[in-house]
């Protein structure tokens, strides 16, 4: 198991957003947590990266505690992180941005991983020197996910990556998860979108509240995942 | 006619000089979002120990100026490691660390130096002669020196890894840090920067303008008002901003005597402030 949350808990203030949830994530699989909007998943993710602190259970990485890994040590040790909102860094160039995401691995390493980014995703090409924060939205969301995706991480956090993105990028986006997971690459992702998310997904967990509602492979959750009350 | 060009080139050097104390002085408010009130108190800083090596200690002008740079720079890494990298985030705290660190700066070189100003004297002397314009050479080591300088930060901010990184850090802090880039190493990076080169202006220009424990007011009252004129954290604003008060400054000193030139610039920041609060080239504060 590469990643795997136990009894998480986490709290802003004094609403708890978390109650108790665990996940498993295997190596080389692509899980995918669904729910609304409240629902929990950008809270999970925020967790495991570290910009959230938990306030109870555990987070073990690559058989590691994170507990007391702090945020920035966390990616280092492999973990890639895509935010919900794009966010990318608006004054850097497009370059700039992806390789913020490769710090301090090297020339070699960097540059293996803008061509491969570059080959990913022709856009950033075309858009290198740009600012980032003068693109739209979905090509925001291209830059975020190269930037996440430029150390080669071992495993991809993806936070709403495909949400209000026209079809065009949609599948730009799912290509690339593929071709990185192709690589070797675990990906956890949150979604209000299933019906693309689930073509990529091995299996899911149905969230609500704070809660994880159910869990299995992607066939055994789809129906519960596209029902309504949970989009 | 020659008064006019005469003026333009100092002003020009006075942009240069300024230029590095500003970009200091932004850097540090655009990365970390503290106001360093110690900025001038660095300057004051390398003028001292660029003296103390020259004068004391014996050691060629060029030597004495490294030292001042590596000084003020190893000071501020160790001041922002210490004690501003705790309360980074709590601005009040930070103004009043900054200041403190300028009054003990500033009270210790009088203690040890005394109130008076030194006689440190620039090594080179003399004018280049352009038809009937003359350039004190002087004004012009100290702005090759200074351009080389803002040249070599722009350098490191956008063609390394971690100017980029920095760059990450002012724009999104916290998704910077999710990228694996360490505010721990990079803060103190950042803050030894700037009053490095605050450092070497200061080991620059008090040979040719002053050197007393006064000196670092004026510095840092001109390096609020440029990075104000430019917009606070932007790194292109204050640099256009000092080369725009250094050639005022020049101008009005000429044309109208000296104090009518910080009037002016006032009245020109006091305008710009009701007509474009972000200032030249500045973007909108964050939130605190």
């Amino acid at each position: 198991m590469l990643l795997k949350i136990e009894n998480l808990h986490v709290r802003y203030g004094g609403i708890e957003a978390l109650s108790g949830i665990s996940i498993d994530v295997p190596e080389g699989e692509t899980v995918l947590l669904v729910g609304a909007n409240g629902a929990g998943k950008s809270s999970t993710i925020n967790a495991v990266i570290g910009l959230v602190p938990a306030a109870g259970g555990r987070i073990v990485f690559d058989g590691a505690d994170l507990g007391s890994v702090p945020c920035e040590r966390r990616a280092r040790l492999g973990i890639g992180y895509s935010p919900e909102g794009r966010r990318v860094f608006p004054t850097l160039s497009v370059t700039d941005n992806v390789l913020s995401g490769a710090f301090g691995l090297g020339r070699v390493n960097q540059k293996e991983a803008l061509d491969w980014l570059f080959s990913v995703f022709p856009l950033l090409v075309d858009r290198a020197k740009q600012p980032a924060g003068q693109l739209s939205g979905g090509q925001q969301q291209i830059v975020a996910i190269s930037r996440a995706m430029a150390s080669f991480p071992r495993l991809l956090l993806l936070d709403e990556p495909f949400l209000g993105l026209a079809p065009v990028w949609i599948k730009q986006i799912s290509d690339a998860i593929l071709a990185l997971r192709a690589r070797g690459t675990t990906v956890l992702m949150t979604e209000q979108m299933a019906r693309p998310a689930l073509k990529l997904a091995t299996r899911g967990y149905v969230m609500r509240g704070g809660e994880v509602r159910r869990s299995g492979t992607v066939e055994e959750i789809r129906d519960l995942a596209l029902a309504d009350e949970y989009l | 006619m020659e008064q006019f060009l005469q003026a333009g080139i100092i002003g020009i050097s006075l942009g240069a000089q300024y230029a590095l104390l500003a970009l200091g002085f932004t850097l540090i408010f655009g990365i970390l979002g503290v106001v360093n009130f110690s900025h001038g108190g660095f300057y004051m800083l390398g003028g001292y120990v660029a003296y103390a090596c020259v004068d004391r200690l014996g050691v060629p002008y060029p030597v004495a100026v490294l030292a001042a740079v590596g000084t003020t720079a190893a000071l501020g890494w160790v001041f922002e490691l210490l004690l501003i990298e705790r309360l980074v985030d709590d601005h009040l705290a930070t103004l009043m660390l900054t200041l403190g660190l300028y009054l003990v700066m500033s009270t210790a070189m009088l203690e040890v130096f005394g109130p008076l100003a030194m006689d440190f004297r620039f090594p080179i002397t003399g004018a280049l002669r352009f038809g009937p314009v003359y350039a004190p050479l002087e004004n012009l080591v100290v702005l090759g020196i200074c351009l080389t300088a803002i040249m070599g930060l722009w350098l490191v901010l956008f063609r390394t890894d971690i100017g980029r990184a920095l760059r990450a850090l002012a724009d999104d802090r916290a998704v910077a840090m999710a990228q694996g880039l360490r505010p721990k190493l990079l803060f103190p990076a950042a803050f030894a920067l700037a009053t490095g080169l605050a450092g070497l202006t200061g080991a620059l220009v008090t040979p040719i303008l002053s050197l007393s424990p006064g000196v670092a007011d004026p510095v840092l009252a001109t390096s609020f008002l440029t990075v104000i004129l430019g917009g606070l954290g932007s790194l292109g604003g204050a640099a256009l901003a000092a080369f725009i008060v250094g050639i005022v400054e020049a101008y009005s000193s000429v044309y109208f005597g000296g104090s009518i030139g910080a009037l002016i610039l006032f009245v020109l920041v006091l305008l710009l402030l009701v007509f474009r609060p972000t200032g030249l080239l500045g973007r909108e504060v964050r939130g605190a």
